[in-house]
């Protein structure tokens, strides 16, 4: 029951329109800045090269997919939660809006069992996005420009990594980036529970990602130890994958504290849809 | 600043008995490095570089160099190789035509427990991007040992050289090259690791090395002028 459920909330999400505004925008911001990489790449590049070019020459293919793959994904991330959001902030709030929620809850599951269909359709909702960005951005990016070792630039220099580590490293990579936007779909779906309508949610969302992305680069001591412990400071975990040696412990500690926020709120969403009156 | 630099060691030249004389050997054995250099008319060899930069993590890499007299230079690597710039045929150029600079025995060193002669090199034009010379030369083997290069455009660069079987031709087996790094910048800008604060690695270390060993060398066996087309990989 619990699968056909998944199935059946998958199907939904399927039959929005919105649910393709993400994947469109993707498509669009990935044709976008491939086109302009195509076009002048290499002005983007020495921005990077300059500070070392007096004294040092690069050889080789800078501009490639395997860049371009990298590029995507730093720019995107950024904006994927709110194309999540989008979805995953209407999952309850929608129906209530619709005033179907009543209509679901007389299927024969109980009500923990339908959040977590939703839920699972939302996760698999954001793998289908992620893996869209991944294919377009790696596939289609290697097509136009080739592929070659990945050039870095870190906050304490450039790290390059060779061309047959660079796979292994996307797929490790695009997994914990998956992982920062399923927090996202279920803080989403949190909200959704408190709220009657699908703005909510999603404004909800994208107003404490800003919030905690201020507070966690603002450089002040009163913040400092808050700071570890907004799951914004570890959306970027995935690029911990692109540096030399790989700083295995950081990567955990990410994880670790992802996962705790994913657990605590899938937590309060189910106790607070299970005790949610149903008035509509 | 160059005329003052000249000044001084014409200064420094008369403290010295035959200071003429001096000047004139180190010309001599200035245009016999460089004829030795045109031994090898042409040479192709791999290449395994080594870059060891504070602010740069790379594995090393292996690439194939070309070479042509008298300043055709290509490197073929499939992966991203940093040279300085600086490199293989900087020495020869300098030192290919002898009314553009002035030379002089500065002192005898040991290097590697080999006797060398210090001769500092000064160009004649304000225009020149060379400031300043300086090579270590075994004059016994007609052989750089290391040089000294400051350039307007390139900053200072320090190299040894190291010897083997292609020592006849003036071919190094491997290079060691001390670049200057305390004025390399990393642009924050475009880096948006913005929970990574700089490591203090970087700001401390004021030197990096490039190590580039060369094997396989293939002196004088003709290579075509089209193969030095401009390499568009270059930056």
């Amino acid at each position: 029951m619990f699968l056909k459920s998944v199935y059946n909330e998958c199907l939904k999400i399927a039959s929005k329109p919105r649910s393709y505004i993400g994947v469109g925008a993707i498509t669009l911001i990935i044709g976008v800045i491939l086109f302009a990489m195509k076009v002048d790449g290499m002005t983007y590049i020495s921005f990077i090269t300059a500070p070392f070019e007096q004294s040092l020459s690069f050889v080789g293919e800078i501009l490639n997919g395997n860049l371009m793959a990298f590029i995507i994904l730093q720019m995107l991330i950024i904006h994927i939660p709110l194309l999540i959001a989008f979805v995953t902030g209407d999952l309850i709030s929608g129906e209530g809006a619709m005033g179907t929620i009543r209509m679901i809850l007389t299927k024969p599951i109980s009500r923990t069992g339908i959040l977590l269909s939703k839920y699972v359709a939302g996760c698999l909702y954001t793998l289908g996005v992620l893996m869209w960005m991944a294919l377009i951005a790696i596939f289609v990016g290697k097509i136009m420009f080739g592929t070659g070792d990945l050039m870095v630039l870190n906050s304490d220099g450039l790290t390059i990594i060779q061309a047959k580590d660079v796979g292994i490293r996307f797929i490790y990579g695009f997994s914990v980036a998956y992982l920062a936007l399923v927090m996202i779909a279920t803080l989403s779906l949190t909200f959704s529970c408190f709220s009657d309508n699908s703005i909510g949610p999603i404004v909800s969302t994208m107003g404490l990602i800003i919030l905690f992305t201020i507070i966690g680069t603002l450089d002040v001591p009163v913040f400092a130890k808050l700071q570890p412990f907004l799951f914004t400071t570890h959306m970027a975990a995935w690029r911990n994958f692109f540096e030399d040696p790989i700083p295995y412990e950081k990567i955990k500690t990410s994880i670790v504290v992802l996962t705790g926020h994913i657990i605590l709120l899938l937590s309060i969403a189910i106790y607070k849809f299970n005790k949610k009156d149903i008035l509509s | 600043m160059r005329k003052f630099i000249l000044l001084l060691l014409i200064l420094n030249s008369i403290f010295f008995e035959n200071s003429f004389s001096q000047i004139n050997n180190a010309s001599v054995i200035l245009n016999s490095i460089y004829k030795k250099s045109l031994l090898a008319k042409d040479y192709s060899a791999s290449a395994h570089i080594k870059v060891d930069l504070p602010f740069l993590k790379m594995l090393p890499i292996n690439a194939t160099i070309y070479f042509k007299q008298k300043d055709n230079f290509k490197i073929d690597s499939k992966s991203i190789a940093i040279l300085p710039r600086q490199s293989f045929n900087q020495l020869s150029r300098m030192l290919e035509n002898p009314s553009t600079y002035s030379s002089m025995i500065q002192s005898v060193e040991l290097i590697r427990n080999i006797q060398t002669t210090v001769i500092s090199v000064i160009p004649l034009s304000d225009t020149s991007d060379l400031i300043l010379g300086k090579l270590w030369i075994d004059i016994d083997k007609k052989l750089v040992l290391k040089s000294q290069l400051t350039t307007k455009n390139n900053g200072t660069i320090l190299t040894e050289y190291f010897y083997g079987y292609n020592a006849e031709f003036g071919l190094p087996d491997q290079l060691i090259f001390t670049v200057d790094i305390k004025k390399f910048k990393i642009p924050k800008s475009v880096s948006i690791d913005i929970n990574n604060s700089s490591s203090d690695k970087v700001k401390k270390e004021k030197t990096g090395k490039i190590f580039i060993t060369l094997t396989n060398y293939k002196i004088n066996k003709g290579i075509d002028e089209s193969e030095f087309k401009q390499n568009p990989k270059e930056k």
